[in-house]
Protein backbone atom coordinates (compact mmCIF):
# COMPACT_ATOMS: atom_id res chain seq x y z
CA UNK A 1 0.00 0.00 0.00
CA UNK A 2 1.38 3.57 -0.74
CA UNK A 3 0.04 6.55 1.21
CA UNK A 4 1.43 9.91 0.50
CA UNK A 5 0.34 13.00 2.11
CA UNK A 6 0.89 16.52 -0.01
CA UNK A 7 0.37 19.48 2.92
CA UNK A 8 1.10 23.05 3.48
CA UNK A 9 2.30 24.91 5.98
CA UNK A 10 0.60 22.88 9.39
CA UNK A 11 -1.43 25.48 10.33
CA UNK A 12 -5.51 24.74 9.43
CA UNK A 13 -6.44 22.02 7.68
CA UNK A 14 -3.05 20.67 6.83
CA UNK A 15 -1.89 21.15 10.42
CA UNK A 16 -4.65 18.56 11.98
CA UNK A 17 -3.69 16.22 8.75
CA UNK A 18 -0.13 16.03 10.07
CA UNK A 19 -0.56 15.79 13.62
CA UNK A 20 -3.00 12.69 13.51
CA UNK A 21 -0.50 11.08 11.08
CA UNK A 22 2.05 11.47 13.86
CA UNK A 23 -0.39 10.86 16.95
CA UNK A 24 -1.28 7.76 14.73
CA UNK A 25 2.30 6.95 13.63
CA UNK A 26 1.22 6.21 10.28
CA UNK A 27 3.61 5.44 7.54
CA UNK A 28 3.62 7.93 4.31
CA UNK A 29 5.39 10.17 2.46
CA UNK A 30 5.33 13.62 3.10
CA UNK A 31 5.30 15.97 0.21
CA UNK A 32 5.47 19.61 0.73
CA UNK A 33 3.31 22.09 -1.41
CA UNK A 34 2.40 25.55 -1.43
CA UNK A 35 -1.07 25.93 -0.76
CA UNK A 36 -1.27 29.26 -1.12
CA UNK A 37 0.14 29.47 -4.96
CA UNK A 38 -2.86 26.90 -5.35
CA UNK A 39 -0.25 23.94 -6.22
CA UNK A 40 -2.70 21.41 -4.75
CA UNK A 41 -4.45 21.85 -8.45
CA UNK A 42 -1.83 21.00 -10.16
CA UNK A 43 -1.54 17.48 -8.73
CA UNK A 44 -1.95 14.53 -10.77
CA UNK A 45 -4.92 13.66 -8.87
CA UNK A 46 -6.36 17.27 -9.11
CA UNK A 47 -9.38 16.12 -10.93
CA UNK A 48 -10.45 13.79 -8.89
CA UNK A 49 -13.71 14.63 -7.69
CA UNK A 50 -13.35 14.48 -4.22
CA UNK A 51 -10.61 17.03 -4.33
CA UNK A 52 -11.76 19.19 -7.11
CA UNK A 53 -15.29 19.58 -5.36
CA UNK A 54 -14.50 19.06 -1.51
CA UNK A 55 -16.41 21.44 0.96
CA UNK A 56 -13.09 22.57 2.58
CA UNK A 57 -11.45 24.59 0.19
CA UNK A 58 -7.65 24.31 0.35
CA UNK A 59 -6.42 21.86 2.27
CA UNK A 60 -3.79 18.52 2.39
CA UNK A 61 -4.39 15.33 0.05
CA UNK A 62 -4.40 12.23 1.24
CA UNK A 63 -3.53 10.00 -1.43
CA UNK A 64 -4.25 6.02 -0.55
CA UNK A 65 -3.59 3.66 -3.65
CA UNK A 66 -4.02 5.96 -6.08
CA UNK A 67 -7.15 7.95 -4.22
CA UNK A 68 -7.35 11.56 -3.41
CA UNK A 69 -8.59 11.83 0.07
CA UNK A 70 -9.19 15.32 1.53
CA UNK A 71 -11.44 16.84 4.18
CA UNK A 72 -9.01 17.14 7.24
CA UNK A 73 -11.77 15.49 9.87
CA UNK A 74 -12.60 12.73 7.92
CA UNK A 75 -9.08 12.04 6.64
CA UNK A 76 -7.86 12.24 10.32
CA UNK A 77 -10.67 9.74 11.01
CA UNK A 78 -8.96 7.55 8.44
CA UNK A 79 -5.57 7.64 10.28
CA UNK A 80 -7.22 7.15 13.44
CA UNK A 81 -8.76 3.89 11.91
CA UNK A 82 -5.82 2.62 10.29
CA UNK A 83 -2.67 3.92 12.33
CA UNK A 84 -1.39 2.90 16.57
CA UNK A 85 -1.79 3.79 19.49
CA UNK A 86 -4.22 5.47 21.53
CA UNK A 87 -7.41 6.26 19.69
CA UNK A 88 -8.12 9.99 18.21
CA UNK A 89 -12.07 9.73 18.92
CA UNK A 90 -13.95 7.99 21.86
CA UNK A 91 -15.11 4.97 21.79
CA UNK A 92 -18.68 5.53 23.12
CA UNK A 93 -21.01 6.00 20.38
CA UNK A 94 -22.78 8.93 22.16
CA UNK A 95 -19.67 10.67 22.90
CA UNK A 96 -18.51 9.65 19.23
CA UNK A 97 -21.94 12.04 18.21
CA UNK A 98 -20.44 14.61 20.40
CA UNK A 99 -17.04 14.49 18.78
CA UNK A 100 -18.52 14.29 15.30
CA UNK A 101 -21.63 17.16 15.85
CA UNK A 102 -18.57 19.41 17.36
CA UNK A 103 -16.19 18.87 14.49
CA UNK A 104 -19.15 19.82 12.41
CA UNK A 105 -20.18 23.14 13.98
CA UNK A 106 -15.84 24.04 13.49
CA UNK A 107 -15.94 22.61 9.85
CA UNK A 108 -19.20 24.79 8.86
CA UNK A 109 -18.87 28.19 11.39
CA UNK A 110 -15.26 28.23 12.53
CA UNK A 111 -13.61 27.69 9.63
CA UNK A 112 -14.77 29.45 7.29
CA UNK A 113 -14.75 32.53 9.95
CA UNK A 114 -10.76 31.61 10.59
CA UNK A 115 -9.76 31.26 6.69
CA UNK A 116 -11.91 34.28 5.45
CA UNK A 117 -9.90 36.34 8.16
CA UNK A 118 -6.37 34.79 7.72
CA UNK A 119 -6.94 35.52 3.71
CA UNK A 120 -7.22 39.11 4.59
CA UNK A 121 -4.61 39.62 6.73
CA UNK A 122 -2.27 37.51 5.02
CA UNK A 123 -3.77 37.12 1.13
CA UNK A 124 -2.09 34.35 -1.01
CA UNK A 125 0.21 34.96 -3.77
CA UNK A 126 -1.15 32.70 -6.60
CA UNK A 127 -0.28 33.69 -9.98
CA UNK A 128 -3.29 33.97 -12.64
CA UNK A 129 -2.29 30.69 -14.05
CA UNK A 130 -1.98 28.47 -11.11
CA UNK A 131 -5.79 29.45 -10.69
CA UNK A 132 -6.69 28.65 -13.92
CA UNK A 133 -6.30 25.24 -13.12
CA UNK A 134 -9.01 24.95 -10.36
CA UNK A 135 -12.09 23.47 -11.31
CA UNK A 136 -14.57 24.26 -8.54
CA UNK A 137 -16.18 27.54 -9.87
CA UNK A 138 -16.88 28.68 -6.25
CA UNK A 139 -13.51 27.97 -4.77
CA UNK A 140 -12.18 30.04 -8.25
CA UNK A 141 -14.29 32.89 -6.81
CA UNK A 142 -13.09 33.01 -3.31
CA UNK A 143 -9.37 32.89 -4.64
CA UNK A 144 -9.82 35.72 -6.96
CA UNK A 145 -11.65 37.79 -4.00
CA UNK A 146 -8.99 36.47 -1.70
CA UNK A 147 -5.82 37.93 -3.93
CA UNK A 148 -7.17 40.87 -4.94
CA UNK A 149 -7.48 41.72 -1.43
CA UNK A 150 -11.36 42.26 -1.55
CA UNK A 151 -13.35 41.89 1.66
CA UNK A 152 -16.79 42.98 2.76
CA UNK A 153 -17.16 44.55 6.04
CA UNK A 154 -20.47 42.48 6.89
CA UNK A 155 -18.49 38.87 6.08
CA UNK A 156 -15.90 40.33 8.62
CA UNK A 157 -18.01 41.37 11.38
CA UNK A 158 -19.63 37.63 11.02
CA UNK A 159 -16.58 35.94 10.56
CA UNK A 160 -15.44 37.95 13.92
CA UNK A 161 -18.45 36.93 15.63
CA UNK A 162 -18.19 33.45 14.72
CA UNK A 163 -14.23 32.93 16.32
CA UNK A 164 -16.03 34.55 19.63
CA UNK A 165 -18.38 32.52 19.74
CA UNK A 166 -16.21 29.19 19.27
CA UNK A 167 -14.31 30.46 22.43
CA UNK A 168 -16.93 30.89 24.05
CA UNK A 169 -17.92 27.32 23.09
CA UNK A 170 -14.85 25.91 24.13
CA UNK A 171 -14.50 28.01 27.58
CA UNK A 172 -17.41 26.45 28.74
CA UNK A 173 -16.87 22.64 27.48
CA UNK A 174 -13.19 22.95 29.17
CA UNK A 175 -14.58 23.50 32.93
CA UNK A 176 -13.31 20.62 34.50
CA UNK A 177 -12.30 19.18 32.20
CA UNK A 178 -8.28 19.36 30.21
CA UNK A 179 -9.80 18.11 26.61
CA UNK A 180 -12.57 19.42 24.38
CA UNK A 181 -14.05 15.35 24.80
CA UNK A 182 -12.54 14.44 28.02
CA UNK A 183 -9.87 12.54 26.62
CA UNK A 184 -7.83 13.48 23.74
CA UNK A 185 -9.55 13.74 20.59
CA UNK A 186 -9.80 15.15 16.72
CA UNK A 187 -11.61 17.53 17.59
CA UNK A 188 -8.92 19.30 19.84
CA UNK A 189 -6.17 18.98 16.36
CA UNK A 190 -9.02 20.49 14.24
CA UNK A 191 -10.18 22.80 16.79
CA UNK A 192 -6.94 24.03 17.49
CA UNK A 193 -5.29 23.99 14.32
CA UNK A 194 -8.54 26.82 13.09
CA UNK A 195 -7.87 29.08 16.27
CA UNK A 196 -3.69 28.98 16.32
CA UNK A 197 -3.92 31.89 14.21
CA UNK A 198 -7.03 33.85 15.21
CA UNK A 199 -5.25 34.98 18.99
CA UNK A 200 -3.31 37.67 16.40
CA UNK A 201 -6.77 38.45 14.21
CA UNK A 202 -9.46 38.45 16.91
CA UNK A 203 -7.56 39.20 19.91
CA UNK A 204 -10.82 40.06 22.18
CA UNK A 205 -12.11 36.71 21.54
CA UNK A 206 -9.44 35.04 23.63
CA UNK A 207 -9.24 38.21 26.75
CA UNK A 208 -11.50 36.22 29.25
CA UNK A 209 -10.73 32.75 27.45
CA UNK A 210 -8.05 31.51 30.26
CA UNK A 211 -9.21 28.20 29.89
CA UNK A 212 -8.85 28.06 26.04
CA UNK A 213 -5.90 29.30 26.29
CA UNK A 214 -4.17 27.04 28.58
CA UNK A 215 -5.57 24.10 26.33
CA UNK A 216 -4.32 26.04 23.23
CA UNK A 217 -0.72 25.57 25.14
CA UNK A 218 -1.55 21.91 25.78
CA UNK A 219 -2.71 21.10 22.45
CA UNK A 220 0.80 23.09 21.10
CA UNK A 221 2.60 21.12 23.65
CA UNK A 222 1.34 18.04 22.53
CA UNK A 223 4.83 15.73 20.66
CA UNK A 224 3.00 15.31 17.50
CA UNK A 225 2.13 18.96 16.70
CA UNK A 226 5.02 19.82 17.55
CA UNK A 227 6.57 16.98 15.19
CA UNK A 228 4.17 19.20 12.41
CA UNK A 229 4.86 22.28 13.52
CA UNK A 230 8.20 21.68 13.49
CA UNK A 231 8.29 21.20 9.87
CA UNK A 232 7.16 24.80 8.73
CA UNK A 233 9.54 26.44 6.61
CA UNK A 234 8.18 29.74 7.20
CA UNK A 235 8.59 31.51 11.20
CA UNK A 236 4.79 32.04 11.45
CA UNK A 237 3.03 28.89 9.59
CA UNK A 238 -0.43 30.31 11.83
CA UNK A 239 0.33 32.91 8.91
CA UNK A 240 -0.24 30.64 6.05
CA UNK A 241 -4.11 31.06 4.49
CA UNK A 242 -5.78 29.86 1.15
CA UNK A 243 -9.17 30.19 0.64
CA UNK A 244 -11.19 27.99 3.08
CA UNK A 245 -14.87 26.42 3.17
CA UNK A 246 -17.41 29.37 1.80
CA UNK A 247 -19.55 31.35 4.52
CA UNK A 248 -22.98 29.86 4.10
CA UNK A 249 -24.93 30.59 1.52
CA UNK A 250 -27.97 29.04 3.26
CA UNK A 251 -28.48 29.31 7.16
CA UNK B 1 -41.60 0.52 24.88
CA UNK B 2 -39.06 2.39 23.26
CA UNK B 3 -36.26 4.73 24.67
CA UNK B 4 -35.82 6.74 21.49
CA UNK B 5 -38.07 9.55 20.35
CA UNK B 6 -37.30 11.44 16.96
CA UNK B 7 -38.39 14.94 16.12
CA UNK B 8 -38.93 14.99 12.97
CA UNK B 9 -40.92 16.29 9.84
CA UNK B 10 -41.01 14.72 6.82
CA UNK B 11 -39.28 11.77 5.32
CA UNK B 12 -36.97 14.49 3.49
CA UNK B 13 -33.74 16.12 3.84
CA UNK B 14 -32.40 16.15 7.32
CA UNK B 15 -35.59 14.85 9.12
CA UNK B 16 -35.51 11.57 6.49
CA UNK B 17 -32.11 10.82 6.93
CA UNK B 18 -32.09 9.54 10.45
CA UNK B 19 -35.74 8.45 9.99
CA UNK B 20 -34.80 6.35 7.26
CA UNK B 21 -31.62 4.94 9.45
CA UNK B 22 -33.70 4.25 12.55
CA UNK B 23 -35.90 2.35 9.68
CA UNK B 24 -32.85 0.25 7.99
CA UNK B 25 -31.51 -0.52 11.66
CA UNK B 26 -34.84 -1.93 13.05
CA UNK B 27 -34.87 0.63 15.77
CA UNK B 28 -38.24 1.23 17.51
CA UNK B 29 -38.80 4.97 17.95
CA UNK B 30 -41.51 7.40 19.38
CA UNK B 31 -42.43 9.40 16.53
CA UNK B 32 -42.76 13.58 17.34
CA UNK B 33 -44.12 14.99 14.46
CA UNK B 34 -43.06 18.78 14.09
CA UNK B 35 -44.66 20.54 11.41
CA UNK B 36 -42.16 23.06 9.88
CA UNK B 37 -44.85 24.78 7.92
CA UNK B 38 -46.37 26.14 11.06
CA UNK B 39 -43.40 26.87 12.97
CA UNK B 40 -43.39 23.81 15.46
CA UNK B 41 -39.18 23.77 15.47
CA UNK B 42 -39.57 27.20 16.45
CA UNK B 43 -41.69 26.78 19.45
CA UNK B 44 -40.59 26.67 23.00
CA UNK B 45 -41.43 23.28 23.61
CA UNK B 46 -38.83 21.77 21.05
CA UNK B 47 -36.62 25.02 21.75
CA UNK B 48 -36.06 23.12 24.91
CA UNK B 49 -34.84 19.89 23.39
CA UNK B 50 -32.99 21.79 20.48
CA UNK B 51 -31.86 25.80 21.33
CA UNK B 52 -31.00 26.26 17.65
CA UNK B 53 -34.69 25.61 16.25
CA UNK B 54 -33.94 22.94 13.67
CA UNK B 55 -34.99 19.44 13.13
CA UNK B 56 -34.37 16.97 13.55
CA UNK B 57 -33.07 15.79 17.50
CA UNK B 58 -33.22 12.77 18.53
CA UNK B 59 -33.89 11.64 22.44
CA UNK B 60 -32.59 8.28 23.53
CA UNK B 61 -32.65 7.78 27.32
CA UNK B 62 -31.59 10.98 28.86
CA UNK B 63 -29.52 12.17 25.80
CA UNK B 64 -30.58 14.41 23.59
CA UNK B 65 -28.75 14.24 20.14
CA UNK B 66 -28.74 17.10 17.06
CA UNK B 67 -27.60 16.78 13.56
CA UNK B 68 -28.72 14.77 11.08
CA UNK B 69 -25.74 13.38 9.58
CA UNK B 70 -24.01 12.85 13.24
CA UNK B 71 -27.44 10.96 14.38
CA UNK B 72 -27.26 8.52 11.59
CA UNK B 73 -23.44 7.26 12.74
CA UNK B 74 -24.85 7.21 16.12
CA UNK B 75 -27.91 5.30 15.30
CA UNK B 76 -25.50 2.71 12.92
CA UNK B 77 -22.97 2.43 16.29
CA UNK B 78 -25.34 2.26 18.99
CA UNK B 79 -27.79 -0.40 17.75
CA UNK B 80 -27.94 -3.58 16.69
CA UNK B 81 -28.81 -4.44 12.66
CA UNK B 82 -27.49 -4.28 9.83
CA UNK B 83 -24.40 -2.15 9.28
CA UNK B 84 -24.77 0.77 7.38
CA UNK B 85 -20.84 2.05 7.29
CA UNK B 86 -18.68 0.15 5.86
CA UNK B 87 -15.73 -2.47 7.07
CA UNK B 88 -13.09 -0.68 5.30
CA UNK B 89 -11.49 2.58 6.24
CA UNK B 90 -10.92 3.75 2.88
CA UNK B 91 -15.05 3.30 2.21
CA UNK B 92 -16.16 5.00 5.59
CA UNK B 93 -13.85 8.06 4.08
CA UNK B 94 -15.14 8.47 1.09
CA UNK B 95 -19.23 7.99 2.88
CA UNK B 96 -18.58 11.01 5.04
CA UNK B 97 -16.91 12.87 2.15
CA UNK B 98 -20.06 12.33 -0.14
CA UNK B 99 -22.09 12.96 3.09
CA UNK B 100 -20.57 16.95 3.78
CA UNK B 101 -20.88 16.92 0.06
CA UNK B 102 -24.20 16.91 0.21
CA UNK B 103 -24.90 18.23 3.68
CA UNK B 104 -22.80 21.63 2.80
CA UNK B 105 -22.78 21.80 -0.49
CA UNK B 106 -25.54 20.18 -2.67
CA UNK B 107 -29.06 20.05 -0.24
CA UNK B 108 -28.57 23.97 0.75
CA UNK B 109 -29.37 24.23 -3.45
CA UNK B 110 -31.72 21.84 -3.79
CA UNK B 111 -33.53 23.64 -0.36
CA UNK B 112 -33.34 27.06 -1.63
CA UNK B 113 -34.82 26.38 -4.88
CA UNK B 114 -37.50 23.74 -2.87
CA UNK B 115 -38.15 26.41 0.03
CA UNK B 116 -38.88 28.97 -3.00
CA UNK B 117 -41.35 26.85 -5.00
CA UNK B 118 -42.89 24.59 -1.85
CA UNK B 119 -42.12 25.78 1.60
CA UNK B 120 -42.88 29.47 0.50
CA UNK B 121 -45.75 29.23 -1.43
CA UNK B 122 -47.47 27.12 1.26
CA UNK B 123 -47.07 29.52 4.42
CA UNK B 124 -47.60 32.63 2.68
CA UNK B 125 -51.08 32.65 2.76
CA UNK B 126 -51.11 32.76 6.50
CA UNK B 127 -52.18 36.30 8.86
CA UNK B 128 -48.79 38.71 7.96
CA UNK B 129 -48.81 38.95 11.74
CA UNK B 130 -48.52 35.99 12.23
CA UNK B 131 -45.95 35.54 10.54
CA UNK B 132 -43.79 38.30 10.90
CA UNK B 133 -44.16 37.17 14.76
CA UNK B 134 -43.22 33.61 13.59
CA UNK B 135 -40.13 35.46 11.64
CA UNK B 136 -39.11 37.22 15.00
CA UNK B 137 -38.99 34.01 17.36
CA UNK B 138 -36.58 31.95 15.09
CA UNK B 139 -32.93 31.59 16.84
CA UNK B 140 -30.63 31.29 14.41
CA UNK B 141 -30.05 35.05 12.33
CA UNK B 142 -29.15 32.86 9.11
CA UNK B 143 -32.45 30.99 9.42
CA UNK B 144 -34.42 34.35 10.13
CA UNK B 145 -33.04 35.83 6.52
CA UNK B 146 -33.99 32.51 4.67
CA UNK B 147 -37.53 31.89 6.04
CA UNK B 148 -37.50 36.15 5.40
CA UNK B 149 -36.73 35.31 1.79
CA UNK B 150 -39.30 32.18 1.36
CA UNK B 151 -42.13 33.83 2.77
CA UNK B 152 -41.83 37.09 0.71
CA UNK B 153 -40.71 35.65 -2.26
CA UNK B 154 -36.87 37.48 -1.98
CA UNK B 155 -34.65 35.18 -3.60
CA UNK B 156 -32.62 37.05 -6.25
CA UNK B 157 -32.60 35.70 -9.44
CA UNK B 158 -28.59 35.51 -9.06
CA UNK B 159 -28.84 33.22 -6.01
CA UNK B 160 -31.54 31.06 -7.63
CA UNK B 161 -29.18 30.87 -10.63
CA UNK B 162 -26.53 29.84 -8.38
CA UNK B 163 -28.12 27.28 -6.53
CA UNK B 164 -29.58 25.89 -10.03
CA UNK B 165 -25.57 25.29 -10.98
CA UNK B 166 -24.83 23.37 -8.34
CA UNK B 167 -27.80 21.16 -8.76
CA UNK B 168 -26.54 20.59 -12.61
CA UNK B 169 -23.63 19.87 -11.20
CA UNK B 170 -24.30 17.86 -8.05
CA UNK B 171 -26.21 15.36 -10.47
CA UNK B 172 -23.45 15.20 -13.08
CA UNK B 173 -21.32 14.44 -10.46
CA UNK B 174 -23.78 11.54 -8.81
CA UNK B 175 -24.17 9.93 -11.99
CA UNK B 176 -20.71 9.71 -12.45
CA UNK B 177 -20.00 8.16 -9.00
CA UNK B 178 -23.13 5.76 -9.49
CA UNK B 179 -21.43 4.53 -12.87
CA UNK B 180 -18.49 3.65 -11.12
CA UNK B 181 -20.22 1.63 -7.79
CA UNK B 182 -23.35 0.16 -7.63
CA UNK B 183 -23.82 2.60 -4.66
CA UNK B 184 -22.84 5.69 -3.85
CA UNK B 185 -19.81 5.75 -1.50
CA UNK B 186 -18.78 1.78 -1.50
CA UNK B 187 -19.81 -1.25 -2.80
CA UNK B 188 -22.80 -1.78 0.21
CA UNK B 189 -25.73 0.01 0.84
CA UNK B 190 -24.67 2.76 3.74
CA UNK B 191 -25.52 6.29 5.15
CA UNK B 192 -24.37 7.83 2.03
CA UNK B 193 -27.09 6.50 0.48
CA UNK B 194 -29.41 6.98 3.17
CA UNK B 195 -28.68 10.39 3.06
CA UNK B 196 -28.77 10.95 -1.20
CA UNK B 197 -32.08 9.55 -0.92
CA UNK B 198 -33.38 11.87 0.78
CA UNK B 199 -31.68 14.40 -1.42
CA UNK B 200 -33.02 13.20 -4.41
CA UNK B 201 -36.01 11.11 -4.08
CA UNK B 202 -38.34 13.22 -6.66
CA UNK B 203 -35.25 14.50 -8.57
CA UNK B 204 -36.58 12.69 -11.97
CA UNK B 205 -39.85 15.07 -11.32
CA UNK B 206 -37.90 18.36 -9.94
CA UNK B 207 -35.53 18.68 -12.65
CA UNK B 208 -36.91 16.38 -15.93
CA UNK B 209 -34.67 17.95 -17.84
CA UNK B 210 -31.21 16.68 -16.19
CA UNK B 211 -32.16 13.66 -14.42
CA UNK B 212 -34.21 11.00 -16.09
CA UNK B 213 -33.68 7.33 -17.63
CA UNK B 214 -31.61 8.62 -20.79
CA UNK B 215 -29.47 11.41 -19.28
CA UNK B 216 -28.74 9.97 -15.61
CA UNK B 217 -29.54 6.03 -15.86
CA UNK B 218 -27.41 5.49 -13.07
CA UNK B 219 -29.12 7.80 -10.35
CA UNK B 220 -32.18 6.10 -11.62
CA UNK B 221 -30.76 2.66 -10.96
CA UNK B 222 -30.05 4.04 -7.60
CA UNK B 223 -32.86 6.00 -6.05
CA UNK B 224 -35.03 2.62 -7.84
CA UNK B 225 -33.11 0.22 -5.82
CA UNK B 226 -33.41 2.30 -2.72
CA UNK B 227 -37.58 2.86 -3.20
CA UNK B 228 -37.28 -0.87 -3.40
CA UNK B 229 -36.08 -1.55 0.27
CA UNK B 230 -38.22 -1.85 3.03
CA UNK B 231 -37.45 0.30 5.12
CA UNK B 232 -37.89 3.40 2.24
CA UNK B 233 -41.29 2.43 1.74
CA UNK B 234 -42.35 2.40 5.38
CA UNK B 235 -40.40 5.32 5.70
CA UNK B 236 -42.16 7.51 2.93
CA UNK B 237 -45.79 6.08 3.83
CA UNK B 238 -45.34 8.46 6.89
CA UNK B 239 -44.85 11.43 4.78
CA UNK B 240 -48.28 13.58 4.98
CA UNK B 241 -47.29 15.81 2.33
CA UNK B 242 -47.80 16.39 -1.69
CA UNK B 243 -43.91 16.96 -1.55
CA UNK B 244 -43.31 13.97 0.26
CA UNK B 245 -45.85 11.77 -1.91
CA UNK B 246 -43.69 12.66 -5.22
CA UNK B 247 -41.80 9.93 -4.61
CA UNK B 248 -44.24 7.88 -6.00
CA UNK B 249 -42.39 9.02 -9.15
CA UNK B 250 -40.08 5.79 -9.07
CA UNK B 251 -42.81 3.62 -9.86
CA UNK B 252 -42.74 4.53 -13.32
CA UNK B 253 -40.70 1.89 -15.14
CA UNK B 254 -39.44 4.46 -17.36
CA UNK B 255 -39.14 7.80 -17.26
CA UNK B 256 -37.88 9.47 -20.78
CA UNK B 257 -36.13 12.93 -21.43
CA UNK B 258 -39.72 14.48 -22.48
CA UNK B 259 -41.32 13.61 -19.18
CA UNK B 260 -41.84 17.16 -18.07
CA UNK B 261 -43.92 18.54 -15.27
N1 LIG C 1 -27.27 20.71 10.27
C1 LIG C 1 -28.59 20.40 10.71
C2 LIG C 1 -29.57 21.21 9.90
C3 LIG C 1 -31.00 20.96 10.28
C4 LIG C 1 -31.95 21.79 9.45
O1 LIG C 1 -31.58 22.83 8.94
N2 LIG C 1 -33.21 21.34 9.28
C5 LIG C 1 -34.18 22.06 8.49
C6 LIG C 1 -35.16 21.10 7.88
S1 LIG C 1 -34.40 20.06 6.65
C7 LIG C 1 -34.99 22.99 9.36
O2 LIG C 1 -35.16 22.73 10.54
N3 LIG C 1 -35.55 24.06 8.79
C8 LIG C 1 -36.53 24.85 9.44
C9 LIG C 1 -36.01 26.07 10.08
O3 LIG C 1 -34.81 26.35 10.01
O4 LIG C 1 -36.84 26.77 10.64
C10 LIG C 1 -28.85 18.91 10.54
O5 LIG C 1 -28.27 18.30 9.65
O6 LIG C 1 -29.62 18.35 11.33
Amino acid sequence: MSTTLYHGEPNGPSLTVLAALFEKSVDAHLVAIDLTKAERHQLAVARQPELAMGVEGEGPVLVVNGEALTDSVFVACYLDDIGHGTALRPADPYERWSMMAWCRQIIERTAPAAAYLGCKAYPPRAFPAALDAIESVDLRARWDAAVAGHSHAEKIADSENKIIQTVAKIEARLNGRDWLMGDFSIADLESYAWLAGMTELVPAAFEAAPRTQAWMDRVKARPAVQKALALASVAAPERCWAPGPEINRWG
Amino acid sequence: MTDVTLYHWEPNANSGKPMLALMEKGVAFNSHYLDLLSFDQHKPDYLAVNPQGTIPAMTHGHRVLTESTAIMEYVDEAFDGPQLMPTDAQARWRVRWWMKFMDQWLAPSFSMIGWSVFVGPAVRAKDPDVLTAAIERIPLPERRVAWKKAIYGLFSEEEMAESQRRVALGIRMLEQALSEREWLASDNYSLADVNGFNLAYALPLAQPTLSNDELTPNILRWLRAIYARPATKACWAMGRTAMVKRVSILEQPHIGGGNQS
